[in-house]
């Protein structure tokens, strides 16, 4: 009969128990949080901050990880509340939303102690592009680089007689060798995905086009360049050898390619040490290989002339609010995430290549664990003609309905000229908005 | 005699058809769960792996920290329910019985809540949760769920089926609004509690986005969650998926079979009663 | 006008008609009915990020309407509510007077049509679409056809219903036999000495005296299917050609909202859900009045 009120204070009590839980600990340390993304860098990010504490033992920094699917959900919720995370990964597509709201702390200043022009000295030039503000500012610290390169089955080429993908390959390299493997395998050769940095874009830049103009204010889908690359690449799917768009919505590129279902995709860079980890039964089976090039380039006023070559390159970096309650200390994390040391560690870690100079090869050492090997150099050397991935303030704005066309064209009820003319316009409409807003 | 054999059959052959049906995903995410990717991937397919294969389960619990996500789940199930049967039973008594000025404004707000879609609270929440300072925590967890205006919805409909006179015979025994409440009256709703019990508490186990948002660390999320987090890692290893699938429902599906009278009944009610 | 004075009696009750419901109010106004207020408002504001909003007036409900992705949600979802609704409580109508006869094994049966409902959604929704997969999925190689069941324009919303109704048959059939369990045998006894009909004792017994129950599972289910967000979240993703014609209005608010930033268009989807809600739900309340009985 006593049920309720026994029910209320079991309630009373459970709330005050759970309260408990979340008041910080009271160990007179400063405790800070490190947001990421990416459960295979846990370790690797670990072992930084780990080298930071022993150095600072006063300092705490717990790494948490947020699958991406909600990290900017509840990053941004997070900024409106004054709420972020001490330290967090910033990415290209969304670096410009924060640091021209003023939601970054700025980074220019922060090794003028160490060195004048610390960061043109030891980062690339795409890495400063990757975290610079509208106003030139840098509102984080470089932390890593990437590209995309051809993951390929040897079998298949071997069992269809077709050498395997060297430095002159082309575009018509791939589509022969596509048709020769199905046709003497019955295996999906190159495996054509909707992906951005992943897909077309390396393809719209091997043919002197442009997904963005060097001023970042116009868009490129529809000039000639861009246009031949887009039909290529869209067109790809209707060839047998490549399965369309519903079936990699099902399946995966991945998947079907460490099946042994298809012979060729196209990978990140960051991909690979788990995929090398998880699929020993591939060993001695697969390789890498540089994005093949453009036949015949389009040369245009906007091109950059590359020679049929290019491949995309992101990179992420380390930021912290602007109105943290720890910003001093958390500035003075992400100054150390920037050192050499630092750097050092995370390629080391097998975690990403370090964006500083210098310290790139380090993430080799993570590959000798493992007793099959694939040509890691070729990673580094497309870095020679790498090309910054293609954001502007306006990207968080255009990159959905981007896809939006881009499925409607896939799905064929939108045919590909009159839908890359309306991505070019929704690219320009957006931009021309954002700037005229700031 | 002849009709009554044939509709027999009939109800025999639909129950059975119905319980294949009901059954056939489980057993395929079992039989899934001990092939290797390419054997899933075979056609014509194989309906039995061709070894009973613990790899993947291997694989999955490494990913996933199952025991706090088990435990995760049940303070998360716990907590709401008895929260949503407290302060239902006590709102859906007074809607259905008590006279009281703004009750229907009050009652249009229950109704109101129920056809909100929870989508649109998740950013408004969590930022309050934020600036309690109780982002990642279990309370994050519960908090959404504190009240229950479904749990009012059904109770107070759980009260009007009783008949005034029971509530009426109480007061002129002496018994005040409370003690008619919690004496006469709510005992009265054993198998609607029940019932709202495990509602809530499939509720709480099922939801996705909330966890996912509030709540950091896989440490911290609830089995839906964690199983999302893990499609979000590979999307098309699916013995993986089917065996991180299992792994999520064993306990629950095991004690879903020990109790399962219980269970059905506390949403079937205990006959005419 | 003259106030009738409450007596002592009549005050005491209305106090503790207060008491009782504040917990719940309390609560529902600041998690719930708050933020759906600042939705509204939103609504009619473009988001400039970061919760920094500009009053636009109704230009969002403006471009909504002229949408031609918005007015294909809308369909997606009531097509989806068509497809879960009456199919699923007939159904569900369906396997509870199975149930409700006399046969073997009852509980056995009781418990294989419920279990979804103890299951994971998260865990269904892969399932479900590991058995619709194209390629290998082993409902086509059941049927001997080659549907693209989730990436298919036209039978996405369709494997979506499926899954829905699979997952709540069992609930929703427990939930109405308890109300069948609850008609005395002897109305039926009364009845068929008159020589009614089984059909007809459905229509004239069973329905009436479950009405309360299928009135309740009528609109949960509905507003559930109204509401449908996560089977599609999980089943489905942004490179799926066929999301244009899958994707229902919460799924197109969170993918405005989330995705692209752009609240107040978001808001705007949310305010015209609920609208058709409400809508819905008070033409089901009107309706009760012509079916429903609560005095057994």
């Amino acid at each position: 009969m006593k049920k309720i009120p026994r029910m209320m204070a079991a309630a009373l009590l459970a709330a005050l128990l759970l309260s408990m839980v979340g008041c910080g600990s009271s160990d007179g340390k400063t405790h800070l949080t490190f947001q990421i993304w990416d459960t295979a860098q846990q370790p690797g990010m670990q072992a930084m901050c780990d080298a930071y504490t022993a150095q600072h033992p006063d300092v705490v920094i717990d790494v948490q990880i947020v699958s991406w699917n909600e990290y900017w959900t509840k990053l941004e919720a997070a900024a409106e509340s004054n709420t972020l995370p001490d330290i967090f990964w910033m990415h290209t597509n969304q670096l410009l939303y924060y640091a021209d709201f003023g939601m970054l702390a700025d980074v220019t200043d922060l090794y003028d102690d160490v060195e004048g022009g610390y960061y043109q000295n030891h980062f690339s030039e795409i890495s400063l592009g990757n975290i610079s503000g509208s106003n030139g500012r840098y509102y984080g610290v470089p932390k890593d680089k990437d590209n995309g390169v051809l993951v390929y089955n040897k079998e298949m080429f071997d069992q269809a007689g077709v050498a395997y993908p060297n430095d002159d390959w082309t575009w018509d390299d791939l589509v022969d060798a596509s048709q020769k493997i199905y046709d003497a395998t019955g295996n999906y050769g190159y495996l054509a995905y909707l992906d951005d940095q992943l897909g077309y874009w390396s393809y719209v830049y091997q043919n002197g086009g442009y997904i963005l103009s060097a001023d970042k204010t116009t868009s490129g889908f529809n000039q000639p360049g861009g246009k031949e690359a887009m039909e290529f690449y869209i067109g790809m799917q209707k060839e047998d050898w490549c399965p369309d768009q519903t079936f990699f919505t099902q399946n995966g590129a991945g998947s079907t390619f460490w099946s042994e279902k298809g012979a060729m995709f196209m990978e990140g860079s960051w991909s690979l040490l788990g995929a090398i980890e998880n699929n020993p039964q591939m060993d001695g089976k697969w390789d890498i290989a540089k994005l093949p090039k453009a036949p015949n380039p389009v040369h245009t006023d906007e091109s950059l002339d590359q020679d049929g070559r290019a491949c995309m390159s992101n990179g992420l970096c380390y930021s912290t609010g602007a109105h943290g309650k720890h910003k001093d200390i958390a500035l003075d994390v992400i100054k150390f995430f920037g050192t050499e040391e630092a750097q050092l560690i995370q390629g080391r870690s097998g975690a990403a290549i370090p964006a500083y100079l210098g310290t790139e090869e380090s993430w080799r050492e993570a590959w000798d664990k493992f007793d099959y090997k694939i040509d890691v150099d070729c990673i580094f050397e497309q870095f020679d003609y790498a090309i910054q991935v293609p954001y502007n303030s306006a990207s968080p704005h255009w990159k959905s309905q981007v896809l939006d066309v881009l499925n409607q064209i896939y799905a064929g009820n939108q045919d590909v000229d009159a839908g890359l003319e309306k991505i070019e316009n929704i690219v320009n409409t957006e931009t021309a908005n954002k700037l005229a807003g700031n | 005699m002849k009709s009554s054999k044939a509709s027999k059959f009939l109800v025999y052959f639909f129950l059975i058809l119905g319980s294949l049906i009901m059954i056939f995903p489980f057993l395929w995410m079992f039989f899934t769960s001990f092939k290797t990717v390419p054997e899933s991937m075979s056609i014509p397919a194989t309906i039995f792996p061709s070894a009973f294969r613990l790899d993947k389960y291997k694989e999955v619990l490494n990913n996933l920290p199952f025991v706090k996500l088990y435990w995760n789940t049940i303070l998360l199930v716990f907590f709401r329910v008895v929260c949503a049967v407290a302060f239902s039973s006590m709102a859906g008594y007074a809607f259905a019985k008590l006279k009281f000025r703004g009750k229907g404004l009050l009652f249009t707000v229950i109704l109101v809540q129920m056809s909100l879609p929870s989508q649109i609270f998740l950013i408004p929440q969590y930022q309050m949760v934020a600036k309690m300072g109780m982002a990642n925590t279990i309370f994050a967890l519960v908090f959404p769920g504190i009240v229950s205006a479904f749990g009012v919805f059904f109770l107070r409909q759980t009260y009007m089926s009783i008949p005034d006179e029971v509530g009426e015979a109480a007061y002129l025994d002496g018994c005040n609004q409370w003690q008619t409440f919690y004496k006469v009256m709510f005992p009265l709703t054993g198998t609607s509690v029940a019932a709202l019990t495990i509602f809530t508490a499939v509720f709480a186990y099922g939801d996705l986005m909330w966890p996912q948002i509030v709540n950091n660390d896989v440490t911290k999320f609830t089995l839906s969650a964690g199983l999302a987090t893990l499609r979000g890692m590979n999307t098309t290893d699916f013995p993986m998926l089917m065996a991180g699938s299992l792994l999520a429902m064993l306990p629950m599906i095991v004690l879903y079979l020990i109790f399962q009278r219980q269970f059905v009944e506390g949403i079937a009610g205990t006959g005419g009663k | 006008m003259k106030k009738p004075r409450l007596s002592a009696a009549e005050r005491r009750e209305e106090n503790w008609g207060w008491i009782m419901v504040a917990p719940t109010i309390i609560g529902l106004f600041i998690l719930n009915i708050w933020p759906f207020i600042q939705t509204i408002y939103t609504s009619f504001c473009e988001h400039l990020g970061f919760g920094h909003y500009k009053f636009i007036g109704v230009q969002n409900y403006v471009d909504m309407f002229g949408n031609t992705e918005f007015w294909k949600a809308t369909w997606n979802t009531v097509w989806f509510c068509v497809l879960t609704v009456p199919v699923g409580m007939i159904l569900a109508l369906f396997v509870a007077m199975l149930l409700n006869t006399k046969v073997k094994f009852k509980g056995g049966f009781r418990t294989i049509f419920f279990l979804p409902l103890v299951c994971a959604p998260a865990a269904i929704a892969m399932v479900w679409q590991w058995i619709f997969n194209g390629q290998y999925g082993i409902l086509n190689q059941i049927l001997g056809t080659n549907i693209q069941w989730i990436t298919n324009p036209k039978t996405a919303v369709l494997a979506v219903a499926i899954v829905s109704v699979w997952s709540s048959v069992g609930y929703d059939a427990v939930l109405l036999l308890a109300g069948l369990q609850n008609i005395p045998r002897t109305l039926y006894e009364a009845n068929s000495i008159d020589g009614a009909g089984k059909i007809r004792q459905f229509f004239t017994i069973t329905v009436p005296m479950i009405s309360p129950s299928l009135f309740s599972v009528l609109i949960m289910r509905l507003m559930a299917s109204m509401k449908v967000y996560d089977l599609i979240y999980m089943m489905s993703d942004d490179t799926n050609p066929a999301m244009a014609d899958m994707q229902s209005l919460m799924y197109l608010f969170y993918r405005s909202s989330f995705v692209a930033g752009d609240r107040g268009y978001g808001s705007a989807i949310v305010i015209w859900t609920v609208g058709l809600i409400l809508l819905v739900t008070l033409i089901q309340f009107w309706g009760q009045k012509k079916w429903v009985t609560y005095d057994i």
